[in-house]
């Protein structure tokens, strides 16, 4: 017997295109237009209850360290103290801040280490970026063999604001 | 007159490159697209700090206060008073405590009672804000329960 002929012959459907490259174009002009470019920012944190007395109990705790910034009347930085320890107000004053507060933690293993706390009280008028240099020396310090910050105290405590008298 | 015959080709491009490339730049694209810093304000000029150091973990509950003054298009002050920025509304920083009542009310209708004690606020305050305009925010957030505050910074790669 004679095999017929298959008559089917093989078609090729070909998939619209332009649809998806419409949905593509939308997509990226989208994405194109909303794209900001944001340094990167860290933080640092800050505990501060109100009012919260320290609870009773037998262990005796390290008083807090107090780190003075006493600012010019245009907000530039007058002078930073910690204790009764002038640093002088250069740009090198938060290095010595930092070596201060890297002496007083001494070893690694200082197991007063992990209570130490710092209170920042700064003028009124102060610029920010002060304290947030004052904060970052008492925190830590970057390794230069690793690049990894190290921490020094985690604690830091802002003190009352010291309001401009009135008049 | 003999013509010659002839059949019209139409030329298709080839669209595989130019598709590859276009998901290049999609995913390009959605990749740096960052949607969590949508809080932050353009008008802040954050300090920076070498230890400023995005946080391991991202918080949940997170209240974003952003502290700045009005600056023109070269970056000069316009108005030596510090502002809370709110979307288009600038609010006194003294004046911020409503605003904070408020959160307080919606965190703990969100989260519990304790909604505002487990939420951290963060302040993203401009270089040259006067510290003390700091100290009166938490000491505002401090009245209505806020306990936890991170300070923001922008890294500095030295």
């Amino acid at each position: 017997m004679r095999p017929r002929a298959s008559r089917i012959t093989a078609t090729k459907i070909e998939a619209q295109m332009a649809p998806m490259i419409d949905v593509v174009f939308q997509l990226l002009i989208f994405f194109m237009l909303t794209l900001k470019i944001i340094p990167v920012e860290g933080d640092f944190n800050i505990n501060m209850p109100l009012g919260k007395q320290a609870q009773e109990s037998n262990e005796i705790k390290p008083p807090p360290i107090k780190v003075r910034l006493i600012a010019n009347t245009d907000g530039t930085l007058a002078s930073l103290q910690m204790g009764q320890r002038q640093l002088g107000n250069d740009y090198l004053a938060f290095d010595r801040l930092n070596a201060e507060i890297g002496k007083l933690i001494g070893r690694r293993d200082n197991p007063f280490a992990d209570e130490l706390e710092v209170e920042i009280d700064a003028d009124y008028n102060l610029h920010y970026r002060h304290v947030i240099a004052a904060v970052s020396a008492c925190t830590g310090y970057i390794s230069p063999q690793t690049g990894k910050p190290v921490r020094y105290v985690e604690k830091v405590k802002f003190a009352p604001p010291r309001r401009p008298a009135a008049g | 007159m003999r013509y010659k015959k002839t059949s019209s080709t139409v030329l298709e491009p080839d669209m595989t490159p130019m598709i590859d490339v276009v998901f290049q730049l999609i995913a390009f694209f959605m990749l740096v697209t960052n949607f969590e810093q949508t809080q932050a304000d353009e008008r802040v000029k954050l300090p920076s700090d070498q230890l400023a150091r995005p946080p391991e973990t991202s918080r949940d509950k997170v209240l974003v206060v952003n502290i700045g003054f009005n600056r023109d298009k070269d970056g000069e002050k316009t108005d030596p008073e510090a502002y809370v920025f709110q979307g288009d509304d600038m609010i006194r920083v003294l004046d911020y405590g409503r605003q904070l009542r408020e959160e307080k009310r919606v965190a703990q209708a969100l989260y519990g009672p304790e909604g505002n004690r487990e939420m951290s606020i963060e302040i993203r305050a401009d270089a040259e804000t006067p510290t003390g305009m700091i100290q009166e925010l938490i000491k505002l957030a401090q009245e209505n329960g806020f306990e936890k505050f991170s300070l923001r910074a922008k890294q500095l790669v030295k």
